[in-house]
């Protein structure tokens, strides 16, 4: 009986997929004049240009509904004889490198151009042309301590509030839970804008860059939330305590927005889009100090224990370093724009287990004029601390 | 079956993510840059500028000494009759620059049309016949009469008319669309050169018709490619052979849209120019020409020396978008000695 029931189901469940698909082959196969009207454009996205000793190096992608040939590249609106591979004939969603031999200026703006075979010319600025990085051991060095700079060390000397924290009456305590609460949300509406940002600038429309964005960050934020909870319920039943648990979980999710921002970061150098002054590392330092006290701020009802804390930190902070390296040497704004969506949900995953944290440390009140000023508070120090970054 | 669609959706998300690759080409090609450089691909080269592929529908080199006279007859009070046959029309898809298709509109299927020739009071009669779908007609520089201008008697789609003029004046003039939009009917491709020769004739010369033009290909306003004689970059894969110590008479139009200004620059000797080839006087004699929107002078000019010499607008914007030829300057008396 459970049998038969259970094939009903089955069949109940796959039964209109296989509508669809009957009705999709329908429409791609006899019915496919039949629905041909309409004008068809062609439509081609410059995912990426780079600079090359002597050749300026495009990478392309046919984003249209139809088959395109690239047939003239020009630098600056003037005709330059180019070669494309591995050919000139881009079918939907294929991508071709376009080998412009160029003898480039560093620092100067360039506009690269590519006309499809209807005539149609396609362009995409490059605001200053730099030489694209390659892999030595100095670079590593370099990507490394800018990564260690911005991710590790300001998130440790972040961590040092933890003995203040400590010393704070439950109320004060609960303030700066609070305060931790609106640091994070800060976080993760930045690395959504910075998602966004990115995918307006460097992701094709094809991809529908926001609805990515949406679907990663509540995918993430899902699938952290059950590992959290079952983290926090073991809690219970082991020598992991609670607060250690979310700490842990801040930890995580700070990490996965660090790599975000680290893969931002390398691909900026890379890329030559800022100038990485010392300003810059000082504005990223101030930034992220907060997220080294956010680690430490639930744990501040433990023992401390040195060696926690710094694990923490290096879990937190350690991803900028790979993010600048992997950025930096292979930057694809489609991976930026997943980790920062990542990072996003991970975080208000942390903001929803610290809310639950602070109910419960507060008798299952989260009104109190401490807990709302520390959340506005939270927002506005990094609001402010963003200005510099 | 939550997991079955997670990875149905991870697999069709890289679908997107990792394209589809083609097959790379075996042996690598080779094409060389602006300054010299051997550049090696597996891949295609795209190179409108040192293309070595088939000509294209369009052929600059023939376009260049081809002069029609129409059908000649002669009236009972002596007056030569000269009789064109011209049809317009607004379907063709025509390979324009290698690869790059474009609609052009034409008379008797090409871009520029035909070049219309007659000596001074000659008769002329042009059986124009529209096959577009848009209306056209043909409206001739020069000295008619008003219901002879081709400018209010639209020729609809499937109609006829008959232009009938006296050659004059003498010199270089041209016809064109003048149905409005007029910018787009001319910016498509329906010009070419009318030449009114004088009743004595002009000295022997090597003759050459130079139509400058341009094509917005994506209609936003700005010439996609310039050139002379529509192909872009012809003449610079293609180099027009001339001989030296001989007279090169060349008949430039500037039948350039969008842009209000083209020029002419001749490296390696300087010519005589007649503006409208009206005057029998030469207005100067330079190696630069400025021509306006609808201007066109007749050069004059010999070669000293062999070798290879360009001639291009020195605005280079036009030129590295095509306005760019050669002359390919053969010694006449070597290749008399020769044959002898």
């Amino acid at each position: 009986m459970t049998e038969f029931s259970n094939y009903k189901i089955a069949v109940s469940a796959i039964g209109p997929l296989i509508l669809l698909a009957i009705v999709i082959a329908f429409l791609m196969g006899p019915a496919t004049n039949f629905l041909e009207f309409g004008i068809v454009l062609p439509d081609i996205h410059i995912e990426q240009i780079d600079f090359v000793d002597g050749e300026i190096q495009v990478i392309v992608r046919n984003t249209g509904p139809i088959d395109v040939n690239i047939t003239v590249a020009d630098v600056n609106d003037r005709i330059q004889p180019a070669a494309i591979e591995p050919d000139n004939h881009l079918t939907k969603f294929e991508t071709a490198l376009v080998r412009i031999p160029y003898d480039w200026n560093e620092g100067q703006p360039y506009s690269i151009g590519l006309t499809t075979d209807d005539g149609t010319r396609f362009e995409k600025f490059v605001d200053a042309a730099s030489l694209r990085l390659e892999v030595n051991t100095e670079l590593i060095g370099f990507l490394g301590l800018i990564g260690f700079l911005i991710g590790i060390v300001p998130i440790m000397i972040g961590l040092l509030w933890f003995s203040f924290i400590q010393k704070l009456g439950s109320s004060k305590y609960r303030f700066f839970l609070a305060f931790t609460v609106g640091l994070l949300l800060f976080l993760a509406f930045d690395a959504i804008e910075e998602a966004s940002e990115i995918s307006q600038s460097h992701l094709s429309d094809i991809f529908n860059g926001q609805l990515l964005i949406m679907t990663v960050t509540i995918l993430s934020f899902l699938i952290l939330f059950s590992i959290g909870n079952s983290l926090i319920k073991k809690s219970q039943f082991s020598k992991i305590s609670k607060p250690l648990a979310i700490s842990l979980m801040i930890a995580v999710g700070i990490g996965f927005h660090n790599f975000g921002e680290g893969l931002a970061v390398g691909a900026a150098i890379a890329l030559g889009q800022v100038a990485l002054s010392t300003f810059l590392i000082i504005g990223f330092a101030i930034h992220n100090t907060t997220e080294g006290f956010a680690i430490a701020a639930p744990m501040a009802r433990t023992k401390a224990m040195v060696l926690r804390l710094i694990c923490l930190g290096l879990i937190a902070g350690s991803p900028a370093i790979f993010g600048t390296w992997i950025g930096g040497f292979s930057y694809s704004p489609f991976t930026t724009v997943i980790f920062l969506s990542i990072g996003a949900g991970a975080i208000f995953q942390v903001v929803v287990s610290i809310i639950q944290y602070i109910r419960e440390e507060s008798e299952n009140t989260i009104s109190s004029a401490s807990i709302i000023s520390g959340i506005g508070l939270g927002l506005v120090v990094m609001y402010l601390t963003s200005i510099f970054v | 079956m939550f997991m079955i669609l997670l990875i149905v959706a991870s697999i069709s998300t890289l679908y997107f993510v990792i394209p589809a690759v083609s097959d790379a080409a075996e042996e690598p090609k080779t094409f060389l840059t602006h300054t010299g450089l051997a550049i090696q691909t597996t891949g295609d080269i795209i190179d409108p500028i040192g293309y070595t592929g088939e000509i294209l529908e369009f052929d600059p080199e023939s376009y260049l000494r081809d002069f029609d006279y129409g059908t000649v007859s002669e009236l009972e009070d002596g007056t030569i009759l000269r009789e064109f046959t011209i049809t317009a029309r607004d379907d063709q898809v025509m390979e324009v620059s290698p690869g790059v298709f474009y609609n052009v509109w034409t008379f008797n299927g090409t871009v520029p049309g035909p070049t219309i020739r007659a000596t001074e009071g000659d008769l002329v009669r042009v059986h124009f016949s529209n096959e577009g779908s848009k209306s056209h007609t043909m409206h001739f520089h020069g000295i008619h009469k008003a219901e002879m201008d081709g400018v209010f008697e639209n020729v609809g789609p499937g109609g006829k008319f008959i232009y009938e003029f006296y050659a004059e004046p003498v010199g270089l003039h041209l016809y064109h669309c003048h149905v409005h939009p007029v910018e787009e009917h001319i910016a498509h491709g329906l010009y070419g050169a009318y030449i009114v020769d004088p009743k004595e004739g002009r000295v022997q010369a090597d003759e050459l018709v130079f139509i400058l033009n341009g094509l917005d290909t994506d209609f936003d306003g700005e010439n996609n490619f310039y050139g002379a004689n529509t192909v872009p970059f012809y003449y610079q894969h293609h180099p027009v052979e001339i001989s030296t110590n001989e007279l090169i008479r060349a008949y430039v139009v500037n039948i350039l849209e969008f842009d209000p200004v083209n020029n002419f620059h001749l490296h390696g000797t300087l010519f005589h120019h007649y503006p409208a080839g009206t005057d029998t006087v030469p207005a100067g004699f330079n190696d630069m020409l400025t021509m306006s929107q609808g201007e066109r002078e007749i050069l004059e000019f010999e070669y000293k020396y062999p070798g290879l010499y360009m001639f291009h607008a020195h605005n280079t914007e036009f030129s590295e978008k095509g306005w760019v030829g050669s002359f390919l300057v053969k010694d006449s008396e070597k290749n008399y000695s020769d044959e002898t």
